[in-house]
């Protein structure tokens, strides 16, 4: 078989396996976790606010289950959102943690859930300024900058509100 | 087609069929017949499908069935939510199922194609897919996505035509397809079925309406089924539209096999014949879906009809 099946369905795109993003019980951390938009603050439950592992279930786009990949999806540092604003200033994103999938090195950026436990948010901080150089590189092709050390006083003021 | 040379006496093929009334074309003939008392207390459903070979008896009662050569199949509806589900043969001593989907108007749902190619392998029934109303989306972006997932159903091993009953489009290749075969079209209503069968055979006059404006979606405007015979030989089973196609007689364990890109990988998996394909570690199927060799919305269907199965 010679065609690559790699095109994206958006004219006959249909609804698959959207209504997934419901509660769970985290592969790895083995904890319930909750989907609510009350406690979790975010739509798209994405990634388990105990251990911030996820899974790389979608292919295409948010939501759209098409990944046969399915492995965990390891948080391995923080990123600030480019913002849409005009007169936004640099660093005045939104906190992102980076996830990269284990298996197949897909990178995605997520939203932090209000319910994230903080201490494994600044973890990830920590941990990340031992990045390898081959994953930094993935992450600059995908224009995702990590942040570093130095914008601990940043990541404090988004997560508490402290200056 | 040689079934409707039947010499038996008594004995014919069903070429329409409303409820409890049946046309049966013999030797030439046609008759019109009821279904016998004990023939209808010996099935939960209805015995008699179109494409059946029938005996009937001086009464114009049919009194039975003969042996089908093939036989396509789906979960009828519930007449009752608690009530056990059953099957309903949709056609029978059918030589290719027919899938018929619109490339607009409405949109093409590809799961349900994917659900009637399972039926149809699982059937043992070769499949054609037929994309009618090309010209509704002749020169947009549209176009190019019902070509490449057209492109897909081919190199999975489809024969797929793409028609327009309003510009001829496709109707020589689809012509050629039928002839001395009998053929069931299957689809939504409001896909072109029976348009597409006025276009094939001029002259059949098969009613036909415009999808509606305010849903896009068909009106049920045919509501029997009827056989219609071609005149370069073979017969067409026009269908109304059906709104749901569920699985019958379909093991989730097999299902796999029905996806033909898939059966070389059945058992290669780490975990053999026993690998449901979903969250096993070395699934082959999973590692073929990754390395591009298998559709992933091919596989999201598998998964959907996996789950709905006993």
């Amino acid at each position: 078989m010679n065609t690559r099946f790699t095109t994206q369905r958006i004219y006959t795109r249909s609804n698959g396996m959207r209504n997934t993003f419901g509660n769970f019980v985290c592969l790895y951390c083995h904890n319930f976790v909750s989907a609510e938009t009350a406690i979790s603050g975010v739509h798209n439950r994405n990634h388990c606010p105990y251990c911030l592992s996820s899974r790389h279930l979608d292919l295409f786009e948010a939501g759209d289950r098409l990944s046969a990949c399915k492995a965990r999806m390891k948080p391995v540092a923080l990123t600030l959102k480019h913002s849409i604003r005009k007169y936004a200033r640099p660093g005045d994103g939104e906190l992102m943690l980076v996830h990269v999938c284990e298996e197949c090195g897909k990178v995605s950026i997520n939203r932090i859930a209000a319910d994230d436990v903080n201490e494994q948010v600044l973890g990830v901080l920590r941990a990340s300024g031992a990045l390898e150089s081959g994953l930094r590189r993935v992450l600059a092709e995908n224009g995702i900058t990590p942040l570093a050390m130095a914008d601990w006083p940043a990541v404090m003021r988004r997560l508490f509100g402290l200056n | 087609m040689n079934a409707f040379r039947i010499t038996e006496p008594n004995t014919g093929f069903v070429t329409k069929k409303l409820t409890n009334i049946y046309h049966i074309q013999a030797d030439g003939n046609s008759l019109v017949c009821a279904l016998s008392a004990r023939l209808k207390r010996a099935s939960n459903g209805d015995p008699v499908a179109i494409g059946d070979v029938v005996r009937w008896n001086e009464s114009g009662q049919i009194v039975e069935v003969l042996p089908r050569r093939s036989q396509l199949m789906r979960r009828a509806a519930k007449p009752m939510p608690d009530s056990y589900a059953h099957e309903q043969v949709i056609a029978a001593n059918v030589d290719q199922v027919i899938p018929v989907f619109a490339a607009a108007n409405p949109k093409p749902a590809w799961n349900l194609l994917d659900r009637y190619l399972v039926s149809a392998e699982s059937a043992e029934i070769p499949a054609l897919v037929v994309i009618t109303k090309f010209d509704l989306v002749d020169g947009k972006p549209e176009s190019a996505e019902i070509m490449s997932v057209a492109t897909e159903y081919r190199a999975i091993g489809y024969e797929v035509i793409v028609t327009s009953a309003e510009t001829g489009l496709g109707l020589e290749e689809l012509r050629a397809a039928l002839a001395n075969r009998l053929s069931v079209f299957v689809g939504k209503s409001g896909v072109g079925k029976s348009s597409l069968l006025n276009a094939l055979e001029p002259g059949l006059g098969v009613k036909v309406q415009q999808t509606s404006r305010l849903t896009g979606k068909g009106r049920h405007t045919t509501t029997h089924l009827e056989m219609f015979p071609l005149a370069a030989g073979g017969a067409i089973i026009d269908t109304p539209g059906i709104r749901e196609f569920g699985l019958w007689d379909v093991d989730s364990a097999d299902l796999a096999l029905f996806f033909p890109e898939m059966r070389p990988f059945v058992g290669v998996c780490k975990f053999g014949l026993d690998c449901s394909h979903d969250q096993e570690p070395g699934c082959a199927i999973r590692r073929a879906v990754n390395a591009g060799e298998i559709s992933p919305y091919r596989y999201q269907s598998y998964l959907k009809l996996r789950d709905e199965q006993p």
